[in-house]
């Protein structure tokens, strides 16, 4: 592919980007030795577009760093500090278990797992806090990503007004309406189920 | 859905066999009152329906639900059920309750219980416990203390023999008054007993022999009306003391 004016050149994986002594390895990209030798190269490891980052002037390595970006558009990946959208799959004494729909304003392609745990529902008298009172498997939740967590789920914490159960289905089938930031009602029998409702809106 | 809602008037349902479908209360048909619901009734707009096949029961002023026996246990809040022991971890034991989950015993639920002093139980070990919380969807919990922090005999139990029974035997057995089967049989034998609203109970007594005829006398007892009871066990008795 002919260079564009930025230097964006497409790279296969393994391809050698560039010897390690002169530049950093960013995303997409990682140092190993070439074949026996003792030289540590930077190699590519996805398919994509190559990008050379320059490194700001205060810092003591003044190598650039040059990353790949995958040319395939793929869906977004839950970092710490995003908002996402996620579905309760199960409630238990002490967490929740739910799988990650969307984040910020993307949906994602792959299946991400999050767990709520009981510190992470509100922000006031954390140990108090009952979980089935807060979440009922099925329920949508808006929520915010803690950290990467372990390695089997991401650390979300719903302890903002603004964050929480944010679309629930009443025993009796029916979308309910939120009342109160505690408790939602079912329109159809009246009853009222208590859950940690988002205050959605200004 | 197409419900006949029938004239509204509960009373002729109550105390009778309900099957699902059936349509015990019309509330459109009611003036503004509290009704209270439990079991096996649910709520359908402004029809109370049923849900389980049993006898409809009502209790002043305005309780109503229906009581059904069967081998299968629902957890429910404030029962006490015997369980046993499956497994051991951290913070809980792990017991089985005859319900659909397993149910968790948190290691310090016992009186007096601290990280030092947590009870050895080994899988297998009967114990006699409360049901704290029994949310659907969740795994039900337990205590061995009971409201106010005390042991009130809760705990392993001990030697004995378990067997188990359906539920609508168990609540029989654990009414008051004392139901005749028992009263008859512990006036002439010493034996204890606990009955766990899951459909199990425990008997233990001085000798195998009593420990038998109390089991066998129980579980004939199941589907005999109070003077049958009665009969039954003299008549057992009878046989036992011309041994």
């Amino acid at each position: 592919m002919p260079e564009e004016g930025e230097k964006e050149e497409m790279v296969t994986p393994g391809e050698v980007l560039g010897k390690a002594a002169d530049l950093k390895a960013g995303k997409g990209a990682y140092v190993a030795p070439y074949r026996s030798s003792e030289i540590q190269y930077v190699f590519s490891s996805l398919t994509g577009l190559r990008h050379t980052l320059t490194p700001p002037s205060d810092s003591p390595d003044q190598r650039p760093t040059v990353e790949v970006i995958g040319h395939k558009a793929r869906g977004a990946v839950p970092e710490a500090g995003s908002v996402v959208i996620a579905r309760v799959t199960k409630v238990m004494a002490k967490t929740a278990s739910a799988d990650i729909m969307c984040v910020g304003t993307k949906s994602v392609r792959e299946k991400f797992t999050g767990v709520i745990r009981q510190q992470d529902v509100r922000a006031t008298e954390i140990d108090k806090v009952d979980m089935h009172l807060a979440f009922r498997p099925g329920d949508i939740v808006r929520a915010v990503v803690l950290s990467l967590g372990d390695a089997r789920a991401y650390y979300l914490s719903t302890a903002k007004n603004e964050l929480g159960v944010v679309s629930a289905n009443s025993t009796a089938g029916e979308t309910m309406v939120p009342i109160s930031w505690t408790e939602m009602q079912c329109p159809l029998t009246g009853q009222i189920e208590q859950r940690k409702v988002a205050k959605v809106g200004s | 859905m197409e419900t006949k809602p029938s004239n509204g008037s509960p009373a002729k349902f109550v105390d009778q066999l309900v099957v699902p479908g059936d349509v015990i209360l019309d509330l459109s048909t009611m003036a503004e009152q509290t009704i209270k619901l439990g079991g096996g009734l649910r709520q359908d707009c402004d029809a109370i329906s049923v849900i389980k096949a049993g006898i409809l029961r009502f209790s002043k002023p305005n309780k109503y639900w229906v009581e059904s026996s069967q081998k299968r246990y629902v957890p429910c809040a404030e029962d006490s059920v015997l369980g046993i022991v499956v497994d051991c971890k951290p913070d809980n034991f792990l017991v089985d309750i005859k319900g659909p989950s397993v149910a968790f015993l948190p290691v310090l639920a016992f009186e007096g219980g601290t990280r030092r002093n947590i009870p050895r139980f080994e899988a297998g070990t009967l114990i006699y416990v409360r049901v704290v919380k029994a949310n659907p969807g969740m795994n039900p919990e337990l205590s061995c203390v009971d409201a106010t922090g005390k042991a009130a005999q809760y705990g392993a139990l001990k030697e004995g023999l378990m067997f188990e029974c359906s539920t609508g035997l168990s609540r029989m057995l654990l009414s008051s008054p004392t139901c005749p089967v028992l009263e008859t049989l512990g006036k002439k034998l010493p034996f204890e007993i606990a009955v766990g609203l899951n459909g199990r109970v425990w008997v233990n007594a001085g000798s195998p022999s009593i420990v038998i005829v109390v089991g066998n006398a129980i579980m004939k007892s199941e589907s005999l009306t109070k003077v049958q009871q009665k009969i039954m066990a003299e008549k057992l008795l009878q046989r036992v003391q011309q041994e």
